[in-house]
């Protein structure tokens, strides 16, 4: 373990890490573009660089072993007016136009520049010309002006997707990003090299353009694409969710994403939610509160002995709503008929060798775990199997019906029984196959509950409250409490909703800026 | 409120008061007619008044040269602006030269309180207050701007030009 | 006075063919060496005081030593990548005696045990590639490349690569990348070629010159070698000298020798008889020395270290009263903004803003403060990179505007050169 000093400050450190990796241990500023915690080391921006005791020359921290003893500084004039220069070099041929781009807010080129920058620019030649909204794929757009050519996003695509898209052409001042001959940058994981951007070169469509950074909040929770369960930061403001970003995990997903969880946001915004509660009477759909419905299905559903009643249930709610959910379907329904319901029985144990798994259900062995403890449970060949033996069901659905491509075909079997209640977040045009006596009960969204996800790998995450975009809308513990009958006290809950949402919360805290 | 009283009994007269009031009047009228330029009124609607050139009244969203708005919507007049009467909501151009622009710029004239600082804030002399006050509307008429309104009013004569050109900042290379 | 050492038989045609080379006493050395142990030739070089006559002036026998001892393949790399502005010799070298360079470097390979070695040569020099292959063909039908090498068991494998042009291929890590087949860029120090170069294999880059140098290393013994040069400084040295001389050419001298006497002795003098005004001692990155600092002067080491200057390639160009310095200077950082790799930010942006500062005054537009502002920048750019193109351009740059500072300021004011008319450069 060696000893070193830091800025005056001493700390013991693991072998074989680099200055800059102690700089971050500490908590100290250093200022840096191209090193990235998870990428090899470049050492292209010259930024990072310290003053070593005994060591005329400076020295970047990112390619310096540190050794015992070392004595280390960055706040001495020589370094100090280095990482001003430096600064100033990438800023001599960057456009600024800071207005039009959508890093402004969350740029490492502002934000390092207030902290370090020289405040006085002396450029007064012309600047260097390049492409501007370079179209590069499905879901990024390239602004070469912008760029810095730190090559973290082509250290990305090398090291970590493998899919080696992105070089840098041409010499000098004349380099630019790009790929081959423009081919499209179309891999699972490209938005990636949006996030580790240090400015807004890289910029993502689906983003692009649609809020200021400074007008959202963030907020950690649990991607719920698939069953690895990457841990993400949530954005939003009171207009809904706009997009997610990964946040670090080393026993999950490290610092990455795929893109297909990205896109995960679009199924919890208002848009593709069932706001109101339905049943279908005489052929036409009655909307009411979700409270109602849920109420008016219970009371169908008392009408049928336990062993007419079966139970379908998909792996994406938390444990503690599937451990309620499935212990009053046993014990106050009194069915032993509880189904998995999977997305791709089939594709079920697919991986990418990366973070992208075929189980699409955040909670799959969590659902489980909770079967196993009640020994009950079966698959949906089963369900088809005996399904003239039963005259109800009760779904609890997917939240993210994009996962369940197969949605209409099983509703179309569905609809063969007499009655359907059906727990679901989303609305979805297939739910117009369902006969009378279906019962749609809107759901919460994981970002709108708290609770724990199970992933592949039998680990516990927990998710918080993120925000509530229908506060109307049940968890699937307060559904099954209804349906069998019991009463749900929501003045309880009000309080919780209205805790994540105060008067004037995004007016009085604007984002920083 | 409490009122002074002079004391003796001439005071309790109103009639001397009355006659110094209209005499004052008088006077005050006999000068005006022939001094009407040293008048402190004005004769409104007929005469207007001239503000200084600094004066922060209705706002204008300037114009490039092809006559299309100079706004970029960066929301930096949105999210300066104190009373929050600003939405803008933003799209992606045809024109890679603009890249962004607003597709809707909407302004609530009646939470506005003319600070002007989405002028200050504009980095692209997009957004001015402009001389004009008047802006009278009938109960229930529609006080939120659009575009249309900010930018192309007919008192606005086709639209004011921006100072700042993209077209030459980029020939000069900036 | 010239010494006739590498450049002997450089006038004899034959001794570019094998027979002539042969005759000529040629692969003689190469059955010397099989008779010695790879460290007694490691030892001789060390001993000989050879040091690198490719820029950087490295002690080659300590480069040599610096190569881990296990069992990894080595690699020799040969840099003929010629690249620094005013260096001429080693086409020379290659046009002249490619066989002399072959059995300099199986030699090489020999002491550190080298099973295969490449050279690069620059793009642009299509007759010394000829002249390269047909000697390695020459040399593998001989016998003296191949498996089993003169029965000493030895296996040495030589080929020729060509680069593309581009200068910073030249940098012994750039050149690893290029050779590579990746884009021609330095890689980060630590680790350094020796110990992880080509293919992540340990690795020596010499300069031709070097290589060769050590076949008479070998030849003669590290003592006769010493006899030439200073004490630091031993041997001879090939300098190209160009610009307003009479005889512009290609000279070998011991080291140490008086840089006036190289002018005016070995290349007859200034051309016309003009005045000298300045020179640029070890190619265009080399800082430029004044008339005065020239008389002074003498070629190795340690005194143009001294002068603030340095040997580098040996490129001597020499310059007299007619050369506008702004001019000289704009010509020297078009060429490192136009070769700068682009990797490090303040060589990428560095070497073009210091060419377009200079280029605006070249244009009658320059401020004063420009000729400051050059100063700082030049000063953040050195040191400050992975390898040495930054501090190539800084370093001129800061020598021209300290030494001929008149001349900048006196084209800002008047807008025009104190010396000629000037050149329209792209």
């Amino acid at each position: 373990m060696p000893k070193i000093t830091l800025n005056g400050k001493s700390i013991e450190v693991a072998d074989g890490i680099t200055i800059i990796e102690a700089y971050k241990q500490l908590d100290e500023p250093i200022a840096h573009y191209c090193w990235h915690p998870g990428l090899t080391i470049a050492g292209v921006c010259r930024l990072c660089v310290v003053e070593i005791e005994g060591n005329p020359r400076l020295q970047i921290a990112c390619n310096t072993v540190v050794q015992d003893g070392m004595v280390v500084n960055n706040n001495s004039e020589k370094v100090k007016t280095a990482v001003k220069w430096g600064l100033d070099f990438h800023l001599i041929n960057h456009p600024l136009d800071c207005p039009i781009c959508d890093q402004a807010g969350e740029c490492e080129l502002q934000n390092q520049y207030m902290e370090f920058g020289k405040y006085d620019p002396e450029m007064a030649e012309h600047k260097v010309k390049k492409r501007k909204v370079v179209d590069l794929g499905e879901r990024i757009v390239l602004d070469t002006e912008r760029c810095i050519l730190c090559s973290r996003c082509v250290r990305f695509t090398n090291e970590v997707s493998k899919t080696n898209e992105l070089g840098i052409f041409n010499r000098g001042d004349r380099s630019e990003v790009g790929t081959f001959e423009d081919k499209p940058l179309n891999n699972k994981y490209s938005v990636n090299t949006v996030d580790i951007c240090p400015v807004g070169a890289l910029t993502s469509k689906d983003f692009r353009f649609r809020q200021r950074v400074w007008y959202l909040k963030d907020k950690p929770s649990i991607c719920t694409g698939c069953s690895t369960g990457c841990s993400v930061n949530v954005y939003y403001n009171e207009e809904g969710i706009f997009r997610l970003k990964p946040r670090f995990n080393k026993d999950v997903n490290g610092y990455w994403m795929c893109d297909e969880g990205r896109d995960i946001y679009k199924h919890i915004n208002k848009e593709n939610r069932m706001v109101r509660g339905r049943y279908k009477k005489d052929g036409a759909w009655c909307s009411t509160l979700p409270l109602e419905t849920a109420k008016k299905a219970g009371e169908k559903l008392r009408t049928y002995s336990a062993d007419q009643i079966a139970v379908l249930v998909t792996g994406q709610y938390t444990n503690e709503e599937l451990d309620v959910f499935v212990n009053y379907a046993v014990n106050k329904l009194g069915t032993k008929n509880i189904f998995h319901w999977k997305n791709n029985p089939d594709g079920w144990n697919e991986f990418d060798g990366l973070l992208l798994r075929g189980d699409k259900n955040p909670n799959s062995k969590g659902l489980q775990k909770v079967l196993q403890k009640h020994t009950v449970g079966g698959e949906w060949k089963d369900l088809v199997n005996q399904i003239d033996k039963f005259k109800a069901v009760v779904v609890a659905g997917p939240e993210n019906l994009q996962a369940y491509p197969d949605l209409k075909e099983k509703i179309g079997t569905l609809a063969r029984l007499e009655c359907v209640v059906w727990a679901t977040a989303d609305d979805n045009i297939a739910f117009e196959g369902l006969m009378d006596f279906t019962y749609l009960i809107p759901q919460k969204t994981s970002v709108e509950k708290s609770g724990h996800f199970t992933n592949y790998n039998g680990l516990e995450q927990k998710v918080d409250v993120v925000t509530t975009l229908l506060s109307d809308s049940l968890n699937l513990e307060e559904t099954v409490e209804l349906l069998v009958g019991e009463s749900v006290d929501m003045s309880q809950r009000e309080k919780e909703d209205m805790h994540v949402m105060k008067k004037n919360y995004f007016t009085t805290e604007r984002g920083r800026l | 409120m409490s009122i002074v009283k002079k004391p003796g009994a001439i005071s309790n007269w109103y009639l001397p008061g009355i006659i110094s009031g209209m005499i004052f009047t008088l006077r005050k009228m006999i000068y005006n007619i022939f001094h009407k330029d040293k008048m402190p009124t004005l004769n409104y609607p007929e005469e207007k008044y001239e503000y200084s050139p600094r004066f922060k009244g209705q706002h204008v969203l300037t114009v490039k040269k092809d006559g299309s708005i100079r706004c970029t919507a960066c929301m930096l007049c949105a999210t300066n602006c104190p009373a929050q009467c600003i939405k803008i909501v933003a799209a992606e151009s045809e024109d890679p030269s603009v890249e962004k622009y607003p597709i809707n710029y909407e302004i609530d004239v009646l939470r506005c309180v003319y600070c002007g600082y989405c002028e200050e804030a504009c980095p692209v002399d997009a957004i001015r207050m402009g001389p004009e006050w008047q802006k009278p509307g009938a109960n229930g008429s529609n006080f939120t701007y659009d575009i249309q309104e900010l930018a192309y009013r007919p008192q606005l004569k086709g639209g004011i030009e921006s100072r700042l050109d993209e077209q030459e900042r980029h020939d000069f290379g900036i | 006075m010239e010494i006739k050492l590498l450049t002997e038989h450089y006038d004899k045609k034959e001794f570019r063919f094998i027979e002539g080379y042969k005759k000529l006493g040629g692969y003689e050395t190469l059955k010397k060496a099989f008779s010695l142990k790879p460290e007694e030739i490691i030892n001789e070089v060390k001993a000989s005081g050879l040091r690198g006559r490719g820029g950087a002036g490295f002690p080659t026998g300590v480069k040599w030593s610096f190569l881990p001892q296990n069992g990894e393949k080595r690699y020799l790399l040969c840099n003929a990548d010629e690249g620094e502005p005013g260096t001429f010799k080693d086409r020379l070298m290659m046009e002249r005696a490619p066989h002399q360079l072959i059995e300099g470097m199986i030699i090489s390979a020999y002491a550190i045990n080298s099973p295969k070695s490449y050279i690069y040569v620059r793009g642009e020099y299509n007759y010394p590639i000829k002249v390269l292959e047909k000697a390695l063909q020459e040399a593998y039908d001989a016998g003296y490349l191949g498996k089993n090498i003169l029965g000493s068991g030895f296996d040495h494998d030589m080929d020729i690569y060509r680069g593309a042009g581009a200068y910073i291929c030249g940098e012994e890590t750039g050149m690893i990348s290029s050779l590579e087949g990746k884009k021609g860029q330095p890689k980060l120090k630590p680790p350094f070629p020796a110990i992880k170069g080509y293919l992540g294999q340990p690795t020596i880059v010499n300069n031709v010159e070097t290589l060769a140098a050590v076949k008479y290393i070998i030849r003669d013994g590290a003592e006769a070698y010493r006899k030439y040069g200073t004490e630091k400084s031993a041997g001879t040295k090939l300098f190209s000298v160009s610009g307003n001389v009479n005889k512009p050419g290609t000279y070998e001298v011991p080291l140490g020798y008086p840089l006036m006497d190289l002018i005016n002795n070995e290349c007859g003098g200034m051309k016309n008889g003009a005045k000298l005004k300045a020179v640029i001692p070890g190619g265009s990155s080399a800082p430029i020395l004044t008339a005065e600092e020239v008389q002074k002067t003498t070629m190795d080491y340690e005194c143009l270290a001294q002068m603030g200057s340095m040997l580098g390639s040996g490129a001597v160009i020499v310059m007299d009263d007619s050369n506008c310095m702004v001019d000289m200077l704009k010509v020297t950082l078009h060429f490192y903004h136009h070769e700068s790799c682009g990797q490090c930010t303040p060589c990428r942006e560095g070497t073009g803003w210091i060419h377009k500062i200079v280029s605006s005054i070249v244009n009658g537009e320059g401020r004063l403060q420009d000729i400051d502002l050059l100063e700082k920048i030049a000063q953040q750019m050195m040191g400050r990179t992975i390898c040495a193109l930054s501090d190539a351009a800084a370093m001129p740059t800061l020598g021209f505007i300290t030494k001929f500072k008149d001349e900048f300021e006196f084209f800002v004011r008047e807008g025009r050169s104190k010396v000629k008319e000037v050149r329209a450069h792209a």
